[in-house]
């Protein structure tokens, strides 16, 4: 069989590719146990803090058994609206244990609605995005409804709770008359929200005793103290973890790329706001003057109309070129997005518009020059020139793949220090450290100011 | 080496042993925030001195692993968002190790600033373009089960501890002792009579080496004053 016909039927790696075969020019040996990806695995069990120790070091560990110490016994709720899919839940599943291993028992509740309910904070989500929004007081009702159902159903006796999100944040209101600390921890971009929804949110919010966000930007100014978490990432997970190069080798023969060439990398969902078509432009600048392979790898073309034709723009955009490969993969693919990203010699991440990029985070933790737009929290992770390379154009990206591609040891140097920038703010047992400071501090465990 | 530890020997118990100790922080925003030079200016003046210290020694700890090319927020800041050169190369080259106190660094910066925005007025209205916020760092002190009270105790210790501890003890140490010092060479100053030592330690250039680098290069000198 010719690797251009490689197709959802005969492979099961190429997903919702049903009309255009993937390009895949060369394909090596293949897997003896290529899993079958149109069903998730089952999750492996979670980690323990000891096994971070090679990665985080012992006095990293000490230093989190300490800080737990004086928060032995007590007890934290999360709560939620998902416990699958999604980047909260991912992170929830992780820290839980974690933290209860440190012996801070906490608990995880997922709360409940109507398809009413998640209309509307799915509305609520975009609109405090900026979108347009009419609040109206049917709306109002309807949130604040099924906010008091699941009230009702749980039970708030521990001695802190973090609400995530809008969705359950007039929760709030159950704390009255009790002890707990109440913390709100905001996972999205409020910088430019819509004034109506963020006023009545605005009232829920300032009750709690803190809020927390993922970057300075998108933070709106409230009168209860803020604090910084940026999202992390698990160097344990199977996205992350270390991988032996005969499993890099054998995903690469899978898919066809070859590894004595140089790898060119963007892994995201096939969406606009990620500019794969601005990618794929960039690549083709480069190649006119360094030898180069371009690996689009993502989601979301399956079940997403938008990025099904999103995808098809992208194979337009390619064209017949053969160095130019487009995987479509399920997100539980992780295992292989792991590989790819070791295979690359170098990644991109050209969005137009972006939450964290967590995508940068993974490519950073790998130690892989890393090429990306200066957009949502991408800064925070690329200090331009140290741990990475930030870029305003399709241009500019095409000069840095020229540039890297031909200055190894540059390339090298911006690789390693992106991993260590990477060890010590975006790494899960970072996450744990600032839950046990920030529970600590509203539970008025005394910090020192300035030393 | 001149220090007169030889005669009594590198296994002598020292009165006080050297605690081992780091420090932990979590990042609280302030809500202050800079679009352009003059705004960084006036929130400079009256930001806490917890955001100052978030913003030189905080963030040099942050960036334990870059070797040369970064020195402050506010440098990186005037470069990446408002690139005015010439005023980022004078803000990176405020040593934190010069001083004893926030509010003795702060006038420093502010001194820059001011020179700069008064002899640049363009540059201090223009529009950055990314605004500069104002952090705080609350800081959490946390011991080591380190605590030794013999030379090659303390140099097990200096191979063993995070690299948060080295920060902790070499850098911010200053702010504590109101010394042009840092905890490693007092304690063998006081402790172990080694002031070559103390001196040679004291010495180290942080801002061409990564803290990494740092703690090698203390732990060799420890391990020249053990021969």
């Amino acid at each position: 069989m010719k690797p251009s016909q490689l197709t959802t039927e005969n492979n099961p790696l190429v997903l919702g590719q049903t009309t255009a075969p993937v390009s895949t020019p060369v394909v090596g040996e293949r897997r003896r146990f290529v899993r079958d990806f149109r069903t998730p695995p089952a999750p492996p069990p979670p980690p323990h803090l000891d096994d971070y120790q090679s990665i985080i070091g012992q006095g990293n560990l000490d230093a989190l058994r300490f800080l737990a110490r004086d928060l032995k016994g007590k007890t934290i709720k999360m709560v939620n609206s998902t416990a699958v899919g999604g980047g909260v839940a991912e992170m929830l599943n992780r820290l839980v244990p974690m933290l209860t291993e440190l012996e801070v028992t906490t608990h995880w509740d997922v709360i409940t609605g109507g398809n009413d309910f998640f209309e509307v904070t799915k509305a609520f989500h975009n609109a405090l995005q900026g979108s347009d929004y009419q609040l109206t007081s049917h709306v109002r009702d309807i949130f604040l409804m099924y906010n008091e159902q699941n009230m009702q159903r749980m039970q708030f006796g521990e001695d802190l709770v973090v609400i995530h999100d809008p969705q359950p944040a007039a929760m709030v209101r159950a704390r009255k008359g009790s002890s707990s600390h109440w913390v709100w921890r905001c996972h999205i971009d409020l910088s430019h929200p819509n004034p109506q929804v963020w006023d009545f949110l605005r009232t829920y919010i300032e009750q709690y005793d803190a809020a927390i966000f993922s970057s300075q930007s998108f933070t709106r100014s409230l009168r209860i103290p803020q604090y910084l978490f940026y999202p992390c990432i698990d160097p344990l997970s199977e996205k992350n973890r270390e991988l032996d190069d005969s499993t890099v080798q054998a995903v690469c023969d899978d898919f066809g790329i070859d590894r004595s060439r140089p790898l060119v990398t963007q892994v995201s969902r096939f969406d606009r706001a990620k500019d794969p078509v601005g990618v794929i432009q960039a690549y083709k600048l480069a190649k006119k003057y360094v030898d180069c392979q371009l690996l689009m790898a993502g989601g979301g073309a399956s079940d997403d109309p938008e990025g099904a034709a999103v995808l098809q723009e992208v194979k337009a955009a390619a064209g017949d070129d053969p160095d130019i490969f487009i995987l479509d993969l399920p997100s539980w693919c992780a295992l292989e997005i792991n590989a790819l990203q070791r295979a690359s010699t170098l990644v991109v991440q050209k969005s137009i518009k972006e939450g964290f990029g967590l995508t940068v985070t993974e490519a950073l933790w790998k130690g892989k020059p890393t090429i990306a737009a200066a957009v949502g929290g991408i800064p925070h992770q690329i200090i331009h020139k140290l741990t990475g390379v930030l870029v305003h154009s399709i241009e500019g990206c095409a000069y840095q793949i020229r540039y890297l591609l031909t200055h190894p040891e540059f390339a090298q140097r911006l690789g390693e220090n992106g991993r260590e920038h990477v060890k010590e703010n975006f790494l899960m047992t970072t996450n744990v450290k600032r839950w046990l400071l920030q529970f600590r501090i509203v539970n008025g465990r005394q910090t020192a100011s300035v030393p | 080496m001149s220090d007169g530890q030889a005669a009594e020997g590198p296994t002598r118990r020292s009165k006080k042993p050297f605690y081992f100790n780091t420090s932990e922080h979590l990042l609280r925003i302030s809500g202050e925030k800079a679009m352009n030079l003059s705004q960084l200016l006036e929130a400079l003046h009256r930001c806490p001195p917890q955001s100052v210290f978030q913003h030189t020694f905080r963030t040099l700890q942050e960036h334990h692993f870059i070797r040369h090319g970064f020195s402050n927020d506010f440098a990186h800041w005037a470069l990446s968002a408002c690139n005015e050169k010439a005023l980022a190369e004078r803000l990176a080259s405020v040593d934190v190790r010069e001083f004893t106190s926030i509010e003795d660094l702060r006038q420093a910066l502010v001194h820059i600033l001011e020179d700069y925005v008064q002899h640049n007025p363009d540059a201090a209205v223009r529009t950055a373009d990314e605004p500069f916020y104002f952090c705080i760092a609350e800081l959490v002190v946390v011991p080591t089960s380190f605590i030794p009270d013999t030379l090659p105790g303390f140099a097990d210790g200096l191979r063993r501890v995070s690299i948060h501890s080295i920060h902790h003890h070499f850098i911010e140490a200053r702010l504590r002792l109101r010394l042009m010092s840092n905890d490693f060479s007092q304690w063998l100053l006081e402790e172990m009579n080694l002031p070559d030592t103390a001196r040679a330690i004291n010495r180290i250039d942080i801002y061409t080496a990564t803290m990494e680098n740092v703690r090698q290069q203390i732990v060799r000198i420890v391990e020249r004053a053990l021969q």
